[in-house]
């Protein structure tokens, strides 16, 4: 399991440096509608634009139904946007591609191939050498502390296991942004939290950039460099809220996180934004 | 086991229905009589003849079948345009019963083997079929997608995701239309055959010899167990990582 060697990881990059670099990915003006089957539409996004950096953790929180997923969707290229447009390195987003590999909520592990076989997929799938493949399956494995079960089929793993097994298969693919909708979220308080302290090891030792979807407040102040609070009918960015009082350091430990001065602020700012954005008055 | 103890008391029930007299041993035989005339059937009566060319029939139009339905199936769970395509034609034939069709097939193959291997295949593709792409479209959509966040390609998908994925719901439906088959076989030898066990059974009213007709049910149903057992086998041996117990 995850052990945090120290406190206090890799510093991340500073979100409030040089204004005139390229993003890793942007969102600009992007809008989505979704065709009913009975003819009419409805808008589950409007206007959306943001901006996640290199090796940024970038969290989309927000009410239930106010188009986190959609977002995400949109950013593995399994969604196309009505308006606007996306673009990863200055590269316009189209279509799914092995540069950005998502993470489900949903158990997605290969139960015909063992956790050795299910990490080394994405890489057969880009015809990567024998080898290499195994030796890079090995590494990932070992960082998301399996590697006692490599040769194990994923029906005999828990759920935190599997979940494992798939933030392993989609980083061994090496790509440029990890994509993870709520996928911690099928997960008892304990294995979540054990995950998220492990998400922080993973990203200080993959040197990966993230955009991750939760609604869940804490797990997003723990993980973000950047939080993205978005509100409902339609979807829109509310608010960008940076976890200044991390100082910029990665948290290893969620007791340190709420001990931190500034945690219990933010925490009482995002959930009277959940409050607000969440009822139903604000719906139209 | 507690199974066992039901078909105890229905052989015993039998048996002594018989010996007493309570019903006519020259339409209902003894269970012992029946297994001895099976016995006579094998060892003298070159029974093995008739029930190798039923198997034969049986493997022989149902291979044909899963040859033609299970990459089509696949193709329509798989692809909206090939169900659009095929699936108003296969539905159709879903609600005609095999057996309707015996006459024609015989005035159009005569009395070979080509008419019951006709009704055989006939009987069991289009359900198979139709099985095959249920399966194949219920493949959860998280899987796909993650398959294609790792870089994969529609047809690297359909090969390493979609089927690996259907195959032991594949086996299963093939499980099933195997028992369906057995069906359609006696059918096709009871009216239309001079070979195989319902021939045997069909010659063997025209003597009265109920001994033999029941020691062909018999074989009907061992068989049928055998070819359970033999796909429950395949099932484990070709998807370990379904079973319970550890590696
Ligand atoms: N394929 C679709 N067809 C029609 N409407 C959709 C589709 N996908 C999403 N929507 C609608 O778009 C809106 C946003 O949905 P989305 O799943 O992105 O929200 P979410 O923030 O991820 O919610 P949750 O927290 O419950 O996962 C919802 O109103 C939903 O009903
Ligand atoms: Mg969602």
């Amino acid at each position: 399991m995850s052990q945090p060697m120290d406190d206090v990881m890799p510093s991340a990059p500073d979100p409030s440096g040089d204004v005139a670099e390229v993003p890793k990915l942007r969102l600009k003006g992007v809008g989505k509608s979704f065709r009913l089957p009975r003819g009419e539409t409805i808008e589950a996004i409007a206007n959306v634009s943001f901006d996640a950096r290199e090796n940024e953790v970038c969290v989309l929180l927000g009410p239930s139904g106010c188009g986190k997923s959609t977002v995400l969707r949109m950013v593995a290229g399994l969604e196309q946007p009505t308006t606007g447009e996306l673009t990863l390195d200055g590269e316009p987003i189209v279509g799914p591609d092995q540069e950005r590999g998502m993470v489900f909520q949903a158990y997605t592990s290969f139960d015909w191939l063992t956790v050795q076989q299910n990490v080394e997929y994405g890489m057969r799938l880009n015809h990567v050498p024998r080898q290499e493949r195994r030796e890079r399956a090995e590494h990932f494995i070992e960082l998301v502390g399996l590697s006692r079960f490599a040769g194990t089929y994923p029906r005999h793993l828990s759920g935190g296991m599997k979940q494992r097994v798939a933030i392993a298969r989609t980083l061994a693919n090496a790509p440029a942004i990890l994509l993870m909708d709520e996928p911690f979220g099928a997960l008892d308080a304990q294995t979540r939290w054990q995950m998220q302290e492990l998400m922080m090891d993973i990203v200080a030792a993959a040197n990966t950039t993230v955009l991750m979807v939760t609604h869940d407040i804490e797990e997003a102040i723990f993980l973000a460099d950047r939080i993205e609070f978005m509100s409902r009918h339609p979807g829109r960015v509310h608010e960008e809220i940076i976890p200044a009082f991390k100082q910029g350091r990665r948290i290893g430990q969620k007791e340190e996180l709420i001990g931190l001065a500034g945690y219990g602020d933010m925490e009482r700012h995002i959930l009277r934004l959940m409050r607000e954005q969440g009822s139903d008055e604000t719906a139209p | 086991m507690l199974g066992a103890l039901v078909w105890i008391l229905f052989f015993g029930v039998w048996e002594t229905a018989v010996s007493r007299g309570w019903v006519n041993a020259l339409l209902v035989p003894s269970p012992v009589d029946v297994i001895a005339t099976l016995y006579e059937l094998f060892a003298e009566r070159g029974f093995l003849g008739d029930v190798g060319i039923s198997i034969a029939r049986i493997i022989g139009s149902f291979l044909l079948a899963c040859a033609i339905a299970i990459p089509l199936g696949i193709l329509m769970g798989s692809f909206k345009t090939v169900e659009a395509l095929f699936n108003p034609f296969v539905s159709a034939w879903r609600y005609l019963p095999a057996p309707a069709f015996i006459p024609i097939l015989l005035m159009w193959f005569g009395t070979g083997e080509l008419p019951k291997l006709a009704l055989l295949f006939l009987g069991v593709i289009f359900f198979l079929i139709t099985l095959i792409m249920d399966h194949t479209s219920q493949v959860r959509a998280e899987l796909i997608e993650t398959a294609m966040t790792l870089g994969g390609k529609r047809w690297q998908i359909l090969w390493t995701v979609v089927v690996p994925a259907v195959l032991p719901n594949i086996l299963i439906s093939m499980r099933q239309m195997l028992a369906i088959a057995w069906t359609y076989l006696v059918i096709a030898e009871i009216v239309a055959s001079t070979t195989g066990i319902g021939a045997m059974m069909m010659r063997a009213r025209r003597f009265l010899n109920t001994d033999e007709i029941m020691a062909g049910i018999l074989v009907i149903g061992v068989l049928g167990l055998a070819f359970d057992l033999l796909f429950r086998w395949l099932q484990r041996a070709l998807f370990p990582y379904l079973s319970q117990e550890g590696d």
